[in-house]
């Protein structure tokens, strides 16, 4: 009897929820200011042609998990979401996310979207999170910088002795020139760029099937110490060691770094709005070369108990569209729809080839406690980082690193 | 008359006592109902939280003491405790060092003192948040203040990246902390100095006390109450570091200035952990409310009778 | 003694002085100066502070390009603020009135119930805080802010008053009444412009507070058009592509602090005297 009494009433609020939304032709969605180059253009272009109308908002990356959940836990969430991919195991888990199997599943290109998307966007057998945007972890050189330095401009660095000589060589140039940049102190640059160097030794700092960290091992301490001797040898400028990630990209911007981790994101912010700068892109490579690389972007997400499925659908299918692909690759997101890839590249920059293939080769972490382990600020990935790269006790800090790391992974149960 | 009496009088010729009462009761009912439900209720649900896993979304389920006992081996919260209150310490000492000879010299009456007065006083009534920012440009090693400066005086050769090391980050923040609430503890103490009677300083100085004797025998001890306020909210206030930490460094690097607040709100609202970040916020308060009745009792009258 | 009369000494005071009262303001100058520099100048170090060429708004006005721009992130603020302020005077007078002057039950168990909130930090009560303002729909609300910066003033404002209505004359109040005015009409008209030094001090105290707080607004605002001035402004810091606009955040830092100076600069009497009612008591 009150089973059935809820159910009535929820229906009735369903129902009137429902014709709420349809008279409502406003979508609200957030997005983290990372796809700020792209985002607006594909709005905006939606907008233009349809009556639903998307506002979107734009997040500081470290703030949009804590005000997401908070926004949904109070019930104020948006509509939607360009969520980073990695999260979306979480919330989906939480009950967050709506589900659009149907929606998914209804498309013809289906099979064509981006797996490492859809992969992390599956919960359960579920599918809460679409593919959105790509970015693949890539190396960048300067080309300017290596003709200075007596390099070949043309071939970038293929393995980890050619890091280390070539960004040796750059710094060589003396003065405010550096020879190689990261992040230090920002956790998911370092996600991002940083753990394809363990990856491409066919290592993981985390289990496969997730319960154990790994961060013990002979490979993460050979990835360290690459970072350690760029660091000794003085090829890192300083700044390097506390830059929260606000400096990630634009310190190979002001064009005085050798060597940069970066994603694909950074070909079309170089060539949109830095068109002087001449560089090359090139995979991130293990000791000996074999290429890694971190598939991240965004999947695109809707909270859950949004009923207006119909714009959602509209919205989504537009931006799979040949047309959105390519813009959104022109300002510098890969294409994730397989099918017209190609398409959307024609005529596109040719180093986004390099991105779109290690984007194919990359892994994705997809774990509920993401955020935890890698991403937050106090979190031990990052601790493990600062402490390993600049700290005098390696050993210890890995240890301790690794005894954070696998007690966060004990509380999931 | 004493005032009750007075009281009594008047409800006589008003009337009924108890509407009196009625009225009473509403004046303050406002008052009252916001701090039930948004201080007493919410302190209550601390505690009931505590004994849960409360997801930030989902279902909470009791779990007794396990969020008590994961506390234990929390590598993070003890280091942040320890590092709140070593933070506390130093800078309980650091900001009377610098607001007692600051209430000493504004002491006394005087326009121009006034001016100084104002103007040691003027960094408190700017945020916390606009004074972190401040600070956080300051530190910056390429567009900042100190580095750049202390390179042009010739103190330094190479730049200094504070932000890269915990001394680094610990002064810079502590100077910060100073130069923005000295002025508070200030104006307490000087409140404390101009209110021990002129008349006990003029007989101690016939009996031939120097002013350092003055100042520590008669003085000092005169004011024991508003040290003890001085205290309670330097340490209190040190104890409950935030904003700074949090815009500044980001508790880094690598976790050496994560205060205890800080990771409260990291474990609620970063990672979800509800009821175990209520558990810690039980740790914190009762260790808030020790080390106050501890300063109340090291700085109560030595005869008994509290004035 | 003797210092304070000869002259060398009195020289030597004003020295100190003068020294000490410019570091202690410099670094609010030094961010005005340097926020009037051009975008391009701001980046580099702040030496000297003021800007050696042309002066310009071009901080201020990339500020504007922030959030959902500077003015509706500028009026959240003003509405908290003064929101903030409104109630707490309002609920403090009638309180402060209430246990000053009426007798009733349990009178002395509220009064020390309001005032040893002061002894609880907030910080370790946001979680249910948040849960309760959730269930209100007052989660990303700037009215549910409101009320939790009243609250958070209650202790100190209700102090405050009851001490103020205490120093008026019970004699006066009689007058009135003897007259045949309401206890309402007693309240407004002949009290409130008794205590109105008292209310200023209350006043004060709660637009400083509500217009400086971080934590609260940080976590209970989650839509971007929401912001106050300081989660705005720590967001710009946070930086977009490319680096942080230091310029920006000079400005945005001068826009913050600018109100808190005038005010306390204008009503400091009043402040100071609410700082030391409660030392002396």
């Amino acid at each position: 009897m009150l089973r059935t009494l809820t159910r009535v009433s929820a229906l009735a609020l369903a129902v009137g929820m429902g014709t709420a939304a349809a008279a409502q032709d406003t979508l609200t969605m957030w997005a983290r200011t990372d796809v700020q180059n792209f985002l607006p253009q594909v709005v905006e272009a939606f907008n233009a042609s349809h009556t639903t109308q998307v506002e979107v908002q734009f997040i500081p990356p470290g703030e949009l998990v804590q005000k997401f959940a908070t926004a949904a836990a109070g019930g104020s969430a948006p509509d939607m979401l360009s969520l980073d991919l990695i999260y979306t195991p979480a919330f989906a888990a939480a009950g967050q996310l709506a589900d659009l199997t149907d929606i998914a599943k209804a498309l013809p290109y289906f099979d064509q979207l981006s797996p490492a998307h859809i992969q992390a966007g599956t919960y359960d057998g579920r599918i809460y999170g679409v593919p959105f945007s790509a970015d693949s972890s890539v190396l960048l050189w300067n080309k300017d910088l290596y003709a200075k330095a007596g390099l070949d401009p043309e071939v970038g660095p293929g393995n980890w002795a050619q890091i280390e000589e070539q960004a040796k060589a750059v710094r060589a140039l003396g003065g405010d020139v550096y020879g190689y940049y990261f992040s230090g102190a920002c956790a998911g640059c370092n996600a991002f760029t940083f753990l394809p160097y363990i990856w491409s030794q066919g290592a993981d700092i985390v289990s496969a099937d997730g319960t154990t960290a790994t961060l013990d091992t002979p490979e993460v301490r050979g990835a360290v110490d690459l970072y350690r001797r760029l660091i000794a040898a003085d090829a890192v400028p300083p700044s390097a060691e506390t830059d929260t990630g606000s400096s990630f990209f634009s310190a190979f911007a002001g064009g005085n770094i050798g060597i940069a981790t970066s994603g694909a994101f950074a070909i079309g912010i170089l060539n949109t709005q830095y068109a002087d700068m001449n560089y090359g892109v090139t995979y991130i490579p293990g000791p000996d070369g074999q290429p890694s690389s971190f598939g991240g972007g965004d999947n695109f997400v809707v909270t859950a108990g949004m009923e207006d499925m119909t714009a959602v659908g509209e919205f989504i299918d537009f931006i799979y569209s040949p047309e959105m692909q390519k813009l959104m690759a022109e300002f510098g997101s890969l294409p994730v729809r397989g099918d017209v890839a190609a398409q959307a590249l024609e005529g596109l920059d040719t180093r986004y080839g390099v991105a779109t293939d290690a984007m194919a080769k990359g892994r994705t972490p997809s774990t509920v406690v993401y955020n935890d382990i890698y991403n937050s600020a106090t979190g031990p990935w990052l601790q493990f980082l600062q402490e390993s790269f600049y700290g005098d006790d390696v050993d210890g800090s890995i240890m301790i690193a690794q005894e954070t790391m696998q007690s966060i992974l004990d509380g999931v149960q | 008359m004493s005032q009750a009496d007075l009281a009594v009088k008047t409800r006589r010729r008003m009337g009924s006592q108890r509407r009196r009462e009625m009225a009473g009761l509403l004046f303050v009912l406002p008052a009252m109902a916001l701090v039930l439900v948004f201080f007493l209720i919410p302190l209550c649900m601390t505690v009931w939280m505590s004994f849960h896993n409360w997801p930030l979304m989902g279902a909470p389920k009791w779990t007794g003491l396990d969020n008590y006992a994961a506390m234990l081996k929390d590598r993070r919260f003890w280091g942040a405790m320890e590092f709140t209150i070593w933070y506390s310490i130093v800078a309980t000492i650091a900001i009377f060092g610098v607001a007692f000879p600051l209430a000493l010299f504004v002491e006394r009456p005087g326009r121009t003192t006034a001016i100084y007065r104002t103007a040691f006083f003027l960094p408190v009534v700017v945020g916390f948040g606009s004074a972190s920012l401040l600070w956080a440009w300051f530190m910056n090693v390429d567009s900042g203040l100190f580095s750049p400066a202390a390179v042009a005086m010739g103190l330094t050769d190479e730049p200094v990246n504070l932000m890269a090391t915990t001394d680094g980050v610990f002064w810079s923040i502590m100077v910060l902390v100073v130069w923005k609430t000295a002025g508070f503890s200030m104006i307490l103490l000087m409140t404390g100095l101009q209110s021990v009677p002129h008349d006990i300083i003029e007989a101690a100085h016939i009996d031939g006390a120097n002013r350092f004797q003055r100042f520590w025998r008669i003085k000092l001890p005169l004011m024991r109450r508003t040290l003890a306020l001085a205290l309670i909210l330097s340490v209190a206030g040190s104890m409950l570091a935030f904003d700074q930490f949090y815009i500044i460094s980001n508790g880094g690097p690598r976790n050496s200035t994560l205060t205890a607040v800080y990771w409260i709100f990291s474990q609620s609202f970063v990672s979800f952990k509800l009821g175990y970040g209520a558990a810690l916020s039980m740790v914190l308060l009762v260790i808030l409310v020790i080390i106050s009745i501890a300063q109340l009792w090291l700085l109560r009258s030595p005869t008994g009778d509290a004035k | 003694m003797s210092a304070r009369v000869n002259p060398l000494g009195r020289a030597a005071y004003h020295m100190i002085g003068t020294v000490l009262a410019l570091t202690f303001i410099a670094p609010l100058v030094w961010a005005f100066l340097s926020s009037l520099k051009p975008a391009a100048e701001a980046r580099l170090p702040p030496l000297p502070p003021w800007p050696t060429g042309s002066v310009t708004v071009e901080n201020y006005v990339a500020l504007d390009g922030y959030g959902v721009g500077f003015w509706s992130h500028a009026s959240n603020s003003v509405i908290v603020s003064i929101g903030t302020v409104v109630l707490t005077v309002i609920i403090s007078v009638l309180g402060g009135y209430g246990f000053s002057r009426f007798r009733f039950p349990f009178k002395s168990v509220f009064f020390i119930m309001i005032i040893s909130t002061i002894m609880i930090p907030f910080q370790s009560i946001l979680t249910p805080l948040f849960l309760i303002l959730s269930k209100a729909g007052l989660q990303n609300s700037l009215f549910g802010l409101v009320l939790i910066y009243v609250t958070l003033q209650l202790p100190f404002s209700i102090f405050m008053m009851r001490n103020a209505f205490d120093a008026v004359p019970i004699e006066i109040e009689e007058a009135a009444r003897v007259d045949g005015a309401s206890v309402f009409t007693v309240l407004t008209r002949v009290m409130l412009p008794l205590v109105a030094p008292g209310i200023v001090t209350v006043a004060i105290f709660a637009f400083l507070a509500a217009w400086n707080e971080f934590l609260a607004a940080l976590i209970f605002l989650t839509d971007q058009e929401k912001y106050t001035l300081p989660v705005l402004i720590v967001a710009v810091r946070s930086g977009r592509y490319g680096s942080v606009d230091w310029g920006a955040v000079q400005s945005g830092v001068t826009v913050m602090m600018i109100p808190c100076v005038i005010l306390f600069l204008l009503l400091q009497r009043y402040y100071v005297r609410g700082l030391t009612a409660g030392a002396v008591k």
